[in-house]
């Protein structure tokens, strides 16, 4: 799980945080306040969005702490309020525009990589930043939720409101779209593992 | 149904993503969300009066453990190629000492290694100085809360938070002494 995982805090902080107090939560914000806005800027490209969101996330927090009964480590109950946040977010951007999430796909066209300025040439050197801006935001969310975040295609399609195929259609997409910007000296270096070729990428 | 990469390029893929770099957000955002939580009363309001108060106990608790403090390397006592370059403090084992008093000992001893060294880099990657800024505000804001005068601690909880700043401390400090060691070689 990313960077949450690597983020403790003290059990009595996090009591101290349930009764009200400003500093604790304050000590909470900044532990994971890195984590949550980077996972928002990822998923909205926008950093005034990704702010907002990172304000949403800890009013939340501070609203719900009550709750939290420490069952699972904090980082993964502030990062499952992140991502709904930021899911919730891309949801209402979508239903602004008159579109579903099902339409995520269609909405990049190729060519978009060349506006982009991005070359669509595999053997160039692969900014993955680039690659990644060049998804649709759904697809972008779902290849970080499964691949960095570690959640399966179930609980991906239980935050957007999906199937489960709707999930492992928009990561296999995703990876088609990202294939061409692959390191071509990654690819050199991996060469004797070929014969692993086309595993399953439909886990969970 | 085939996703179009192997196995070996999924693992490079997602090795390369977990590397991407994470971005700090603004200070701003943290006031803006302390002004709707007060607002909300989702936490407590520290009265004006308190602050000052609170901010008049910190300047005092620093100048105490300033003059606690074993005094720095006189400038010039170590000689040119001596900057110390590994932290004379090393952390127990276990992480962390059970008594308020020793961990109180080992943020001391930490607040002196960092005190020995004098290296202060000219230049300093954006990541490394926003390292150093959040681990600085982190204990700061502990510092802050152990000085409060309004709220009575247990002895749990006050061992809590001093077991927080030794953690931050010894990361700061191992932090700078990196720095340092990287331009001694």
């Amino acid at each position: 799980m990313s960077k949450f995982s690597d983020i403790e805090i003290d059990p009595a902080i996090v009591r101290r945080a349930a009764r009200g107090d400003g500093k604790a939560h304050e000590i909470i914000y900044r532990a994971f306040a890195t984590p949550v806005y980077s996972i928002c800027l990822r998923f909205t490209r926008v950093p005034v969005h990704a702010e907002d969101l990172l304000q949403e996330t800890f009013v939340e927090v501070m609203r719900s702490i009550e709750s939290f009964r420490g069952e699972a480590p904090l980082g993964s109950w502030i990062r499952r309020i992140a991502v709904s946040k930021a899911l919730m977010f891309l949801r209402s951007a979508w239903h602004r525009r008159g579109q579903s999430l099902d339409d995520d796909w269609d909405e990049t066209t190729p060519g978009r990589a060349e506006s982009l300025g991005l070359s669509p040439h595999p053997d160039t050197a692969m900014d993955l930043d680039a690659a990644l801006a060049n998804l649709t935001p759904v697809s972008r969310a779902v290849v970080w939720l499964h691949d960095v975040e570690g959640f399966t295609h179930k609980e991906i399609a239980e935050f957007m409101g999906k199937t489960e195929s709707f999930s492992k259609s928009q990561l296999s997409r995703a990876y088609q779209r990202l294939r061409p910007y692959l390191d071509a000296e990654a690819a050199t270096a991996l060469a004797p593992l070929d014969g692993r070729a086309f595993g399953p990428c439909l886990r969970g | 149904m085939n996703c179009g990469l192997t196995v070996a390029e999924r693992e490079v893929l997602q090795a390369k993503l977990k590397e991407l770099p994470e971005t700090m957000p603004p200070r701003a955002v943290w006031q803006r969300i302390r002004r709707q939580a007060e607002a909300e009363g989702l936490i407590r309001r520290v009265p004006e009066g308190l602050r000052w108060t609170v901010g008049a106990a910190i300047a005092a608790t620093v100048v105490l453990a300033v003059l606690r403090l074993p005094s720095a390397p006189a400038p010039g006592s170590l000689a040119e190629g001596e900057l110390p370059t590994v932290p004379a403090y090393s952390p127990d084992e276990d992480g962390y000492l059970q008594s308020i008093n020793a961990l109180m000992v080992q943020s001391q001893l930490l607040e002196r290694d960092l005190r020995r060294l004098h290296y202060q880099p000219q230049v300093m990657r954006a990541s490394t100085t926003a390292t150093i800024d959040d681990l600085q505000s982190r204990i700061a804001a502990i510092d802050h809360h152990l000085n409060r005068t309004d709220i009575r601690m247990t002895r749990q909880e006050q061992e809590a938070y001093w077991r927080e700043r030794v953690r931050l401390m010894d990361s700061l400090v191992r932090l700078r002494y990196a720095q340092a060691q990287r331009v001694s070689f």
